[in-house]
């Protein structure tokens, strides 16, 4: 009795009601989208709305054995489960593939995907490992460890190949980042080779994978808005590296203002500097880009602008994103109206997978820019929230499995959604607890529910 | 180095993800609508629904112009499936595998054709998931037999559609025909688009607007393979398409059909107007031809080359495009504008000289009444020479062309030499020949009446249409005033109103002498058209025998009947048909017979009239 009462008070309830609004969320626009009049009971398991509540079932029932197991196991078996998960990750490219892609593994539509799992197999075991670490003196060994942790599983995703799992994978460069594993070991290795220096650290490498997000984004922006109009101010018109520009400076201006306003006095002066540097690494970038596109040969501009979406080719390559972007631009401000979406529902058929993966079309074109606005909230809230329940562990091995598990939610939500938004490439990777489907609703309840365990355990020792 | 800001830089960066996620919808889905618009291009169709058209009555009431249902056989290549049995498809619809083919081919490039308006160019839109006709205007016999068979052939349906059907096989030059639009009028009137029809002649063009009715359309949600989902919206924009209103004619079927009867094997016409109305009764261009002939792209193209290669022209609308010179039926109006000038008086009368102008042996022509009666031709050369010469002017060429102006009006009156105002297109004004042209003919006050005598007599230059013609003997009818002959009675519920009322410069009491002398022509034995007498009707009327350069005289006759509140009035004209009273009297006479008593009750008459075979070898 005290055991489960200490749960109730100790579980993490934000994040809890957080998820189930999710499922609810999904469940409800899945009913809507799949819709079948012959079978109009939400329970009827015949229908993709049945076999979600099934999902939902089994994932709470999970959840349930997850609370019941001593949390101290996973710590321990991280090595195990982490072996046990890249088997099946070898085993399943035995497997005979569907939709081009070797990635299930089971009996027809009860398959599991083992990629799902490995995200935590490998996020325990990164933290086991990360967090048996001495940060004050950490050697290029231990960074190469823990990223071989991460490339082993990466690379055999990508054989199956299933690239929306192995760009999630991506995200645990944030959590070694947040932890202070990175690159700089290398970067002083080749630093300090210069006589008479003697670096600690250096500036680069201990932010190099922000720096390198920042680029990356930066890039696609600039190819994005290229020859596009950026309808920033109107009357205007800002085409490419000037209308970047131009918004970085109206954003730097803008955060300085915030500092100047609201900073600690004795922050002041640094931030200041730091948007500075960033305005100008950012411009920098931009023209930068811009210059070298413009110098690629024509092929190799099709390729990206075709990986972009700035190829109108609305009826080819471009089809799903386009019929994506129609959905979601249609619901305007209030929506169609619930069950009334004309682009994305099943019927019409004009979104491809609009249960699955392009399931916010749906969602967006039924309750609009209302409802688009509270789920992109309710997701950030999530992400958030995970990230704040992180920072309260006092272990940290909690501490790195709860990063993980946010930046996942981040990725997956990050890209999901910019796909159906023109902001990122189709990839096709779920809308964790609003998709449909087994297996991420699973591997996501696993997930989360192990870590709302981690949470409601902090106190207990100090690990 | 303390890493404990980084949860800044994450969070930061996070929030900063989501803000932009969030403007980036509020541009998408509530500033910028043109993804709105592409959303609605991609998922709803715009489906046109064209009523049939309207039908149109004869004024019994009896219907004249309906629909009748056909059908396409429509095929979309995308759901023909990999297996489909050309050979045996072939078989089902009694095609060459070739043509199948070759038909396939044509789909491809010319069905899926349309006009884009903004370039102005054509373009081929064919849509592998769009629906094309395969076969066009099957009736519903053809289509039987190949229906149950198509549950083999996936990809192909039947889809109705409505074409025109005539109940009966007559006035085809009154009702016209149906075909094709073309480029022009699609791009002209938003009505249209490639293989609607438009009415080519007749009733049906003249009154496309009216026939042609409301077009509905109908907006569908449509899915990706373009199936209709469901109706877009619940169907709140959607609009019925409304078939027009009914189009009530003046014509008599029964009687035009019997006047087609008896024109049979002649060249010629037939014009019967009501002359209280203006109505046309009957409208007989012959030969004709059966309005389903053209019926359909199929029949349009197999018979209308024929009819239009054929000699005797039977696509000519004789009635109103045929110019004949009037011949003596025109002594009419000379005696007319005579008694109105007061140049003449009911009892003046001339000597038949023959010197003159040639004339046929009959008793003197004492009154106006007898030189009617007796067709004199030298009467009417001293009548409208007094007409055209009334000494105004010292010069007779002076005075002949003060006296021309003066009759010019006169004619025009009558609706001569103008486009009478009908519910016809392409009619003819005829010829009143002016000062102007004798002018220039002959040079300014170098003629004078004996120099264009022949108009006196209805020959030389002057020329009108049948229809002119039975317009004359309606306002012969009428003592002075004809309304424009025209068809519809009513549109819908609604007399049509917009057809006028003229009156003539000539006076009502001019016409009793006249018309007295048209009684003798039927009624006494010494008149020219004994053959267009009737018991029990007072059939007035005048002969005309027109000379032809090309051959034997047109045989004219116009009449209206009774004498008194007529209720009728008609034109015949027999092409080659020598003297007016011999053909044109008796047939115009059945006509008023088959009109008035809706029988015929002299059979001697009419078999006279149908054994006669008066066409030209």
């Amino acid at each position: 009795m005290r055991k489960s009462k200490s749960l109730i008070n100790n579980l993490d309830w934000p994040l809890f009601l957080g998820f189930i609004s999710l499922i609810v969320f999904g469940l409800i626009t899945i009913y809507s989208v799949a819709f079948n009049e012959e079978h109009p009971n939400i329970f009827s398991f015949s229908e993709k709305y049945g076999k979600q509540i099934m999902w939902i079932g089994i994932a709470l029932f999970l959840g349930v054995m997850v609370f019941l197991i001593d949390s101290d196991i996973y710590k321990k078996f991280a090595f195990p489960i982490y072996l046990g998960t890249l088997s099946l990750l070898v085993i399943v490219l035995f497997m005979p593939p569907i939709n081009g892609a070797r990635a299930w593994l089971g009996v027809g539509s009860m398959g599991i995907q083992p990629a799902e799992f490995a995200k935590i197999s490998t996020a325990l075991l990164l933290s086991k490992y990360v967090s048996s670490l001495n940060m004050r003196e950490l050697s290029s060994k231990n960074v190469l460890l823990a990223l071989l942790i991460l490339l082993i599983p990466m690379i055999l995703i990508l054989l199956q190949p299933d690239a929306g799992t192995f760009v999630v994978f991506t995200a645990f460069f944030f959590v070694l980042y947040r932890e202070g594993v990175t690159f700089d070991p290398f970067l002083l290795k080749f630093v300090n080779l210069i006589p008479k220096v003697r670096f600690k650290q250096t500036w680069l490498g201990s932010h190099f994978i922000p720096i390198l997000f920042v680029f990356v984004f930066l890039s696609i922006i600039t190819l994005l808005f290229g020859e596009k109009n950026i309808p920033l101010i109107p009357g205007f018109k800002l085409y490419g590296s000037v209308g970047i520009i131009t918004t970085l400076f109206i954003m730097g201006a803008v955060c300085s203002f915030f500092v100047q306003r609201f900073g600690l006095k004795r922050a002041k002066s640094k931030a200041q500097f730091i948007i500075i540097l960033c305005f100008i690494l950012g411009s920098a970038v931009s023209l930068t880009v811009e210059k070298s596109f413009g110098s690629l040969a024509q092929h190799q501009k099709d390729r990206i602008e075709l990986f972009l979406g700035l190829k109108e080719d609305p009826n080819g390559k471009d089809y799903n994103r386009n019929r994506a972007m129609a959905a979601v631009g249609s619901g305007g401000l209030l929506g169609k109206g619930y069950k009334n979406a004309s682009v994305s529902s099943v019927k019409t058929n004009h979104v491809p997978e609009s249960e699955t993966d392009f399931i916010f079309c749906p969602f967006a074109e039924e309750w609009g820019f209302i409802g688009s606005f509270f789920l992109v909230v309710i997701y950030i809230f999530i992400i958030v929230r995970i990230l704040v329940v992180a920072e309260r562990q006092r272990s940290q091995f909690n501490r790195i499995y709860a990063y993980s598990v946010g930046m996942f939610f981040f990725y997956h939500f990050a890209v999901n959604l910019g796909m159906n938004i023109g902001f990122a490439p189709v990839i096709g990777i779920p809308l964790p607890f609003f998709s449909y489907g087994g297996s991420s609703m699973l591997s996501f309840s696993i997930m989360v529910f192990i870590l709302l365990k981690l949470d409601s355990q902090r106190r207990h020792v100090l690990r | 180095m303390n890493v404990e800001n980084r949860r800044y830089v994450i969070i930061a960066f996070i929030i900063t993800v989501g803000v932009m996620y969030i403007f980036r919808l509020f541009y998408m889905q509530v500033i910028d609508d043109s993804w709105s618009n592409r959303a609605h291009q991609i998922s709803e169709k715009r489906r046109e629904i064209t009523p049939p058209r309207a039908v149109i009555f004869d004024r019994n009431e009896t219907k004249i112009v309906a629909n009748k249902t056909y059908f396409n056989l429509m095929v979309i290549e995308d759901k023909m499936g990999p297996d489909f049995d050309t050979l045996s498809f072939a078989k089902l619809i009694g095609w060459s595998k070739k043509e199948i083919h070759e038909r396939f081919a044509e789909i491809v490039k010319g069905e899926g054709i349309y006009y884009n308006r903004h370039n102005d160019t054509r373009v081929s839109n064919y849509q592998r998931i769009r629906p094309y006709p395969f076969l066009k205007e099957l009736t519903k016999e053809e289509m039987a037999r190949i229906a149950p068979h198509l549950d083999g052939f996936p990809g192909f349906f039947e889809e109705k559609t409505s074409m025109r059907y005539y109940p009966y096989p007559n006035g085809a030059n009154i009702l016209g025909y149906l075909s094709e639009v073309n480029a022009r009028e699609v791009k002209e009137d938003n009505f249209y688009k490639p293989s609607y029809n438009i009415g080519r002649s007749g009733i049906e063009r003249f009154y496309e607007k009216e026939l042609r009715g409301l077009k509905g359309v109908h907006y569908v949600v449509r899915s990706a393979l373009n199936n209709d989902v469901k109706k877009y919206e619940n169907g709140v924009f959607d609009t019925v398409a409304q078939q027009a209103p009914s189009i009530q004619l003046g014509l008599d079927i029964k009687l035009q059909a019997y006047g087609e009867k008896l024109m049979q094997n002649k060249k010629g016409c037939i014009v019967a107007i009501e002359p209280n109305s203006g109505e046309i009764l009957s409208m007989v261009s012959a030969p004709t031809f059966d309005p389903n002939l053209l019926v359909g792209r199929k029949n349009v193209s197999e018979y209308y080359p024929k009819l239009l290669k054929n000699e005797d022209k039977p696509l000519y609308p004789r009635p109103t495009q045929a110019e004949y010179p009037p011949g003596s039926i025109f002594k009419l109006v000379q005696s007319l504008v005579g008694l109105q000038e007061g140049v003449l008086d009911a009892n003046t009368g001339f000597a038949c000289n023959k010197s003159l102008v040639g004339c046929h042996n009959h008793p003197a022509p004492s009154s106006i009444q007898r030189a009617v009666q007796y067709s004199c031709n030298p009467y009417f050369y001293y009548a409208v020479k007094r007409i055209i010469q009334q000494g105004k002017e010292g010069s007779i060429f002076k005075d002949a062309a003060l006296g021309l102006d003066l009759w010019e009006k006169y004619m025009h009156s009558f609706g001569f030499g103008e486009k009478l105002k009908s519910d016809l297109t392409g009619l003819r004004a005829g010829i009143i020949p002016n000062t102007a042209f004798y002018d220039r003919w002959y040079g300014k006050h170098r003629w004078a009446f004996s120099t264009i005598r022949s108009i006196a007599i209805g020959q030389g230059e002057v020329k009108m249409t049948p229809l002119h013609m039975a317009n004359l003997a309606a306002i012969m009818a009428n003592r002075g005033w004809y309304y424009d002959p025209h068809f519809a009675k009513k549109i819908g519920d609604i007399p049509v109103k917009s057809f006028k009322k003229h009156q003539t410069m000539v006076e009502a009491k001019h016409f009793e002498p006249v018309i007295s002398g048209m009684w003798r022509v039927v009624n006494e034995d010494a008149g020219t058209a004994g053959r267009a007498r009737i018991e029990d009707i007072e059939v007035c009327g005048k002969t005309g025998t027109v000379q032809n350069p090309h051959g034997k005289d047109h045989s004219v006759f116009i009449a209206f009947a009774p004498r008194e509140n007529p209720t009728i009035a008609i034109a015949v004209i027999v092409e080659n048909a020598g003297f007016g009273g011999t053909w044109a009297a008796p047939i115009a006479s059945l006509m008023i017979e088959k009109y008035l008593l809706k029988d015929c009750k002299s059979p001697e008459k009419e078999t006279r009239v149908l054994e006669a075979k008066l066409l030209e070898p």
